[in-house]
């Protein structure tokens, strides 16, 4: 009958390319003295309290700033990636 | 998000330690994209979207801290390499079976808390047997193996492409044959006739909304839209038409199986919108006025040129703001309620009747418009001098200038001004210079952004949506794909 019949059906899904998966970067052992920057994209209600609490209360740390108010970060340069010890990204909207 | 997660996914290769906030629904889209850019562990925590900033912070910033100093877990120092299944075949089975298993759905939690369709747009398919996409494929001369790619250099909202580049869908950046295309247009149940503009529409790479409520349509303009009897008269934003509503489905379901897109989990708008469910339509071009050029030529195309032209709509349609009947009157007589706004009372038209609907054009987002007018309320326009579409572009993008100070009370100006950091396009002056009472265009940069599409039935109507146009960047040669 022919509601019996076999069917080879198509696969609809797109083509991945495999994804090599990597290990996040080894933490700080501390972050005094650290240069550690916030990556600031919008949502000012939090980056401003956040910008001056972290400034305010961690003061061994060199705190630097790069700000957009558009979705996209500003990117380190090649030059503060040397520097860099650490980068907080917020907010990830 | 899919523009912040590659770069800390260059950060985090590069030794850098690094800690993301987000709000707490976005887990899904953030796990997801993490994965798909090699850095699946990556530390981040939630910021509130209600609790006050600097209670929210002291709730945070603690716990953000220890997440650049708590040394990594042995699953985040994994290497390893993510693949998913390739397979041509998905399925086998009798056509019930198989309608069952394309037509399973699994459950997203919040904030969807629902299931949502694997392989579907939620509605049943048409299951793609091998026979029948074979059948499909006679559609176009294309190879099944050709790996679909860029028929022209093209600037994306994901950066530039060129003539050539294999075209990635969003989101999750997946590529696609010729056949995977035909696959979907069967499953939307399309003819054999109707897969060059599937092809076209794959070009576009088919993307998506974020996590605001976009919606996503297509509109075919030239000589190919009549060769597949496609509706652009009455109801062409509706049901009914076959090649209307297949290929308007089609672009949804390449959404989900080409990009791999699931609604609460890599697809996020808050409340979405109609246009998801996939509308496609054509352009009347029989019905614009003399000198008015079709979507194909406006962006550069001939008018023998077959082309598919994909918008985006952030808010939605607008309106109709006129009743038909008030319409007439004020262009028969210029009786009624438009023509008392118009100041045309016992005028005969023809009038501008745009001017009765700009009082509401701005008055809740900045951005150009795309109208949709029947051929009539065209020809009125271009009775009263408007000769080309340009010139009502131009028209409109006039009337759009409001103060600094009124321009200031729209929503989506902190980001695109980003914080008044940035140059006005108009003056070229930093915005912090500029006094309040200078006039800026809440029409967008330029009067580029306007479209107009003709089409529709005699009923004197129009629709707004939100949006820049679809623009010369968007339009895709459906004849490429013959």
């Amino acid at each position: 009958m022919a509601e019996d019949r076999v069917y080879k059906c198509l696969n609809p899904v797109g083509m991945t390319n495999p994804v090599d998966t990597f290990p996040l970067a080894p933490r700080l052992n501390t972050l005094d003295g650290k240069e550690i920057y916030i990556s600031i994209c919008g949502e000012p209600d939090i980056t401003i309290p956040l910008e001056k609490k972290l400034k305010m209360d961690y003061p061994n740390v060199n705190w630097k700033i790069k700000k957009t108010y558009t979705t996209d970060p500003l990117r380190l340069s090649e030059e503060e990636m040397k520097t860099c010890d650490a980068l907080v990204q917020g907010v990830a909207w | 998000m899919w523009r912040q997660l590659p770069y800390i996914a260059v950060l985090e290769k590069a030794g850098i330690p690094t800690v993301t906030l987000d709000f707490e629904d976005q887990d899904n889209m953030m796990n997801q994209e993490s994965l798909a850019q090699g850095v699946p562990n990556i530390r981040y925590l939630h910021a509130s979207r209600t609790v006050p900033g600097p209670e929210d912070v002291d709730n945070f910033v603690e716990p953000m801290l220890q997440m650049l100093i708590t040394p990594l877990t042995e699953k985040e120092k994994e290497n390893g390499r993510w693949e998913q299944s390739q397979e041509r075949t998905l399925f086998e089975g009798t056509l019930d079976e198989a309608e069952s298993f394309y037509g399973q759905a699994e459950w997203v939690p919040h904030p969807v808390n629902a299931p949502i369709a694997v392989y579907s747009d939620g509605y049943p398919v048409r299951v793609p047997t091998e026979e029948r996409v074979k059948e499909m494929l006679a559609g176009t001369s294309h190879s099944p193996d050709e790996v679909m790619t860029y028929k022209s250099d093209k600037l994306t909202i994901r950066g530039e492409r060129k003539k050539g580049d294999p075209v990635r869908f969003a989101p999750m950046n997946w590529t696609a044959t010729v056949e995977k295309v035909a696959i979907n247009a069967v499953m939307a149940g399309c003819k054999p006739e109707h897969l060059p503009a599937v092809l076209a529409i794959a070009e576009s790479g088919c993307p998506i909304e974020s996590t605001h409520a976009l919606g996503q349509w297509i509109c075919v303009s030239g000589p190919y839209a009549k060769e597949i009897e496609m509706n652009s008269g009455l109801g062409l934003l509706g049901m009914g038409n076959p090649a209307n509503i297949a290929i308007g489905r089609s672009y949804q379901l390449m959404t989900r199986n080409l990009g791999g897109a699931i609604m609460g989990v890599n697809r996020m708008p808050s409340i979405s919108s109609p246009f998801t469910h996939g509308t496609g339509c054509a352009e009347n071009s029989e019905g614009l006025p003399p000198g008015w050029k079709g979507l194909n030529e406006e962006a550069g195309f001939g008018k023998d040129e077959s082309v598919v032209a994909v918008f985006n709509v952030p808010d939605g349609i607008r309106g109709v703001q006129h009743s038909p009947g008030g319409y007439r009157a004020l262009q028969k007589s210029g009786h009624g309620g438009m023509a008392r706004r118009l100041g045309v009372k016992g005028v005969p038209g023809p009038h501008n009747w745009l001017e009765h609907i700009l009082p509401e054009f701005w008055a809740g987002r900045e951005g150009a418009k795309t109208i949709i007018m029947v051929p009539e309320m065209a020809k009125h326009l271009y009775e009263i001098g408007f000769k080309s579409k340009e010139e009502v572009y131009q028209w409109l993008w006039e009337k759009s200038f409001v103060t600094v100070k009124e321009y200031k009370n729209f929503s989506w100006v902190d980001i695109t001004t980003n914080g008044w950091m940035g140059i006005e396009p108009i003056s070229g002056k930093h915005w912090k210079e500029l006094d309040d009472d200078h006039m800026v265009p809440a029409g967008g940069a330029s009067p580029a952004g306007f479209c107009i599409i003709v089409g529709g039935g005699d009923e004197e109507v129009s629709q707004q949506l939100g949006g820049r146009r679809a623009g010369e960047n968007a339009v895709y040669s459906i004849d490429a794909w013959r």
